[in-house]
Parts: C-alpha cells; sequence; structure tokens
C-alpha cells in the first residue's frame, strides 16, 4: 500500500526539477554530473514503471526452449555432444525451481538465465536448428526489453521503435 | 579517456607543491639551467589516466624558451591490462620515430620522489579530442572524411612496427594477447559477474568457432578510436592514449575504430562516428599497400562489441565494488546492453524482431 504520487511519478518530477529548474543555476562544469543524475532518474523511472510482463515472457520461453525430456543427471559433455532435446542443465533440475524462492520476476529469470549462458558457452544449441532459432529469438527478447529500460533512445537510433 | 589541451581547474595547493620537485626534473632532463613552471593543471578527460598541462620556461637545453608540454601518469585506480607510464612512453617512443601524428614524447621517469608515481612529460598538442563535439560539430563535417582517410593511414604507420623489438620487450607476445586468449579472458570474468549475460556468451562461442587465421603481428594501438585522438581547425594533431598498446592483428585496430560502440552521436557513419568505411580502409590500404580483409574486420567487429560490453560492465565493478563513488562508472556499467545489441545485430541481422 502506497501513497501517491508513486515511484515512477516522483522520479518523473524530480528530473523535471532538476533539468529544468536546477541545471541551468549550475556553474557548467557541474552541467555533466547534473545530466548524469538526470539519466539515473529517467532509468530508475523507467524500470520502477515497468510491469513483469517482459520477464515472465522470456521465463516462458525459455521453459518453451527446454520443455523436453531431461535424462538426469547430464553432464555438460553430454549436451555438447547431444543432437537436440537433452538440452537441460545439468542435474535435470526445472526452469527457475532451483535455491531460495525468488522474490521478483526478474529474480525468478536469474537461474534460467544463467542456465541459458552456461548452455550458450558450449554450444548446446548448435545441433538443433529449431532450437538454435528459439534460442536466438530469446537473445533478441532479452536484449531488447533490457534496453526499453536502460537506454531507449539507443534502441531507437538502431530502428527498434 | 582522452585528453583535451584545454585546461580544466585551476592550479592547487598540491600543484604547486609538485610544481618545484617537476621544475628540478624538467630542468635535470633537458639540460636546461633552470626551468619555471608558471601552470600546471589537470586537464579534462583521461577515465584511467591524470593528465597534467604545464607551461614553462627552460632558460637553456634541449627545449629553451616557452614550452606547453604535458605530465602523464597514472590516476587513482589502474586497470589490469594497461601498460605503465614508463612502457607507455616507449610505445610513444616508436610511434613518433614510425612517423604516426603523435606529441612528441620528452622525459619519463619511475622516481616517486618527483611526482609520486612513474610519469611522462611529452608536448602538448593542441585541439579537441570530445568525440562528441567532433561526431556533432556540422562545422567539421566537411573534412571529416578526409580526416577518416589520414587516421587510416595513420594507422597503417603505426602497424608497421613489428616485433621483435628490444625497446618494446614488454609488450605481451601476440600468442598470449590473441583473439584465444581474449575469449578466455572474457569469459573468466563473466564468471565473475553476478548477472548471466547470455548474448554475451552466445557471442563469444561465436568468435571460438570462427578464429582467423593466425596473423602476423604488429603494434596495435588497441585503443584507436574517436575520442581518443585531437582535432584543431579541422586538422589531426595527435593520436593519444597508448597504454593499451600491444602485439595484435591489424584487424583488430580496424574493427575496434569502425565498432558501432565508438560511433557517438553518428551511428550512421561507420567509421568512428566521422565518415564511411571506404575513406579510412582507403587510407590504410593506400599507405600500408594491403588489402584489408573484410572477413577478419567483421570478426574483429565483433569481438569489439564484446570487449566494450566487458570493459563496461568492469567500469561498473570499479564504482559497485572498487569504491569509486562515481555515476559515470555506474552508468557505464549500464551501456554494456548496447554492445549485446550490436552483437546481435551483427551476427543475427534476420532474426531481429520485425524481420521475423
Amino acid at each position: 500500500m502506497r501513497d501517491l504520487p508513486e515511484a515512477p511519478a516522483l522520479l518523473a518530477l524530480a528530473r523535471d526539477v532538476l533539468v529544468n529548474d536546477l541545471l541551468p543555476l549550475l556553474p557548467p562544469e557541474r552541467q555533466l554530473d547534473a545530466r548524469l543524475v538526470a539519466n539515473c532518474l529517467a532509468i530508475a523511472e523507467r524500470e520502477a514503471a515497468a510491469d513483469a510482463g517482459a520477464a515472465e515472457e522470456i521465463r516462458r520461453e525459455l521453459e518453451g526452449l527446454y520443455r523436453a525430456d531431461c535424462p538426469s543427471p547430464s553432464s555438460p559433455d553430454m549436451i555438447r555432444r547431444s543432437a537436440g532435446p537433452s538440452l537441460c542443465p545439468p542435474g535435470g533440475e526445472r526452469v527457475g525451481v532451483r535455491g531460495e524462492t525468488p522474490t521478483s520476476s526478474a529474480d525468478r529469470l536469474v537461474d534460467p538465465l544463467r542456465r541459458f549462458a552456461r548452455e550458450l558457452r558450449i554450444g548446446g544449441f548448435e545441433n538443433s536448428p529449431e532450437r538454435a532459432v528459439l534460442a536466438r529469438a530469446i537473445l533478441w527478447r532479452l536484449t531488447i526489453a533490457k534496453l526499453r529500460l536502460a537506454n531507449p533512445r539507443f534502441l531507437a537510433a538502431n530502428g527498434f521503435l | 579517456m582522452a585528453d583535451t589541451a584545454s585546461p580544466r581547474s585551476e592550479p592547487s595547493a598540491g600543484a604547486a607543491g609538485r610544481g618545484a620537485a617537476l621544475a628540478r626534473f624538467l630542468a635535470a632532463a633537458s639540460g636546461a639551467r633552470a626551468c619555471e613552471i608558471s601552470g600546471l593543471a589537470t586537464l579534462s578527460g583521461g577515465a584511467i589516466q591524470e593528465n597534467w598541462g604545464i607551461d614553462a620556461h627552460f632558460s637553456g637545453g634541449v627545449l629553451a624558451g616557452e614550452q606547453r608540454l604535458v605530465l602523464r601518469m597514472a590516476g587513482a585506480t589502474g586497470v589490469p591490462s594497461s601498460l605503465d607510464r614508463v612502457q607507455e612512453f616507449a610505445v610513444l617512443r616508436a610511434a613518433f620515430a614510425a612517423g604516426v601524428t603523435v606529441p612528441e614524447p620528452l622525459f619519463a621517469s619511475a622516481d616517486p620522489a618527483v611526482c609520486g608515481k612513474p610519469f611522462f612529460i611529452m608536448r602538448r598538442a593542441s585541439g579537441i579530442a570530445a568525440a562528441h563535439r567532433i561526431t556533432r560539430d556540422p562545422a567539421l563535417d566537411p573534412v571529416l572524411p578526409q580526416i577518416a582517410e589520414q587516421l587510416g593511414r595513420e594507422l597503417a604507420r603505426i602497424h608497421t612496427i613489428r616485433a621483435p623489438r628490444a625497446d618494446l620487450d614488454f609488450l605481451r607476445s601476440f600468442e598470449a594477447s590473441g583473439p584465444a586468449p581474449q575469449i578466455a579472458g572474457f569469459r573468466a570474468y563473466l564468471d565473475t559477474h553476478p548477472a548471466p549475460r547470455p548474448i554475451l556468451e552466445w557471442g563469444l562461442r561465436w568468435l571460438e568457432t570462427h578464429l582467423p587465421p593466425p596473423a602476423e603481428p604488429v603494434l596495435c594501438h588497441h585503443d584507436f578510436r574517436t575520442g581518443n585522438y585531437l582535432l584543431d581547425a579541422g586538422k589531426l594533431t595527435g593520436i593519444l592514449d597508448w597504454e593499451f598498446a600491444g602485439w595484435g592483428d591489424l584487424h583488430e585496430d580496424i574493427g575496434w575504430f569502425c565498432s558501432k560502440g565508438w560511433r557517438f552521436a553518428r551511428l550512421d557513419r561507420e567509421a568512428g562516428g566521422i565518415a564511411d568505411r571506404a575513406p579510412f580502409y582507403h587510407g590504410y590500404e593506400s599507405e600500408s599497400g594491403r588489402r584489408i580483409d573484410l572477413q577478419q574486420a567483421h570478426f574483429w567487429e565483433v569481438l569489439a562489441s564484446v570487449r566494450w560490453a566487458v570493459i563496461a560492465l568492469q567500469q561498473g565493478d570499479r564504482h559497485r565494488l572498487g569504491g569509486e563513488r562515481s555515476l559515470d562508472l555506474a552508468l557505464t556499467g549500464r551501456r554494456a546492453g548496447e554492445c549485446e545489441l550490436e552483437i546481435l545485430m551483427l551476427l543475427d541481422p534476420g532474426g531481429a524482431p520485425g524481420n521475423a
């Protein structure tokens, strides 16, 4: 339960005051710092306003990527040699259920992403064209989702609206 | 990471104390009867090194008269792959002797009694290095293609320096700094990083499976890019920041220069944000008499984006873990995602959403 205005609105207001009211009063050599502060506020505002949709979607796509029989245990060597469905992690654990109970969508995504990264390192999807396409689609979605928060202007400058 | 020639701040009390010892050093090193320092102030730029502008009058010796110089020494924190200042001085001397446009290196000293740490002295080149200004200023637009061509020629001259060189025997061998060891180093770093980076892992896997054939090693600047050269009135006046120099593949510097991470305000101008690739490549090929292998340049451009991403994360670490309270470093740490987008655009252009 939070009073209004909520965090995104507060951050937007703080940024507006900084850029439009305070920055012109600063000596030129400190204005860059103020712009960096404004940039931090903008990132924080976007992250505070973001819903869990993107992270949840990526998590579901990772589940889809791993939705296969998972022989247990499977070693990285087995993964490397395998031609397709045995792309589950060593130990065969399910996506997102290892360790402590995650507290947010982003937290719940960390373990699946770590596993995904580990398998990309050893070429885990290279023997299955279908999975390779799925994996690349997840990489795109992940990258764009992060940049929407961190630097949407860069995303737009590269043709992604 | 670069210098500009404009003093950023007034001389401080610390600078005054440093000045006396420095004046004695400069007089002795130049064979002057005396050296009087009239100005000593930090120069802007320099994320890793500290640069001081010196205005001095020399009575006699090889620098007799008024001189504008730069003192360069390590900043508060270094980075692991960076040369020390005496080594950087040796590289700068080799580049100067090879005809590269650099500020003339003058003296170096590892004696802590002078400045507290090793340093070297070079002449102060005039101009600006600020990449956002160079890539944004419409007044510069007409000359930038020529600058790109000249930079290609400068790079070719740097690459005429070949191993073995007794004066550069401290540089790591190419076997120790080539693509495979770099890939291993990036992975080792990622293993220490708390957040998984699947795109970097995917990029590294691609690099690992597309290694170029072994190259004849040349001296690579390893940070040859917009932001690390000076322009004065539309003319190139100096290539700066040699602290990462080492033996490498010539395409490594070419890929780094063209990498999107160094295009600043002009992503569309693929040669350092200042021009198309054509004049830059033409300058390089004309001066060197060698053809640039486009496939290899592409490989090194992918590696450049991975390297930039890792550097961004490491800069963030300096703030997050290293005790350096810095908005700039913290925000740089958030920029790895930009490099990751570029890796995807380079390696999977057809897979971009919207193309699917």
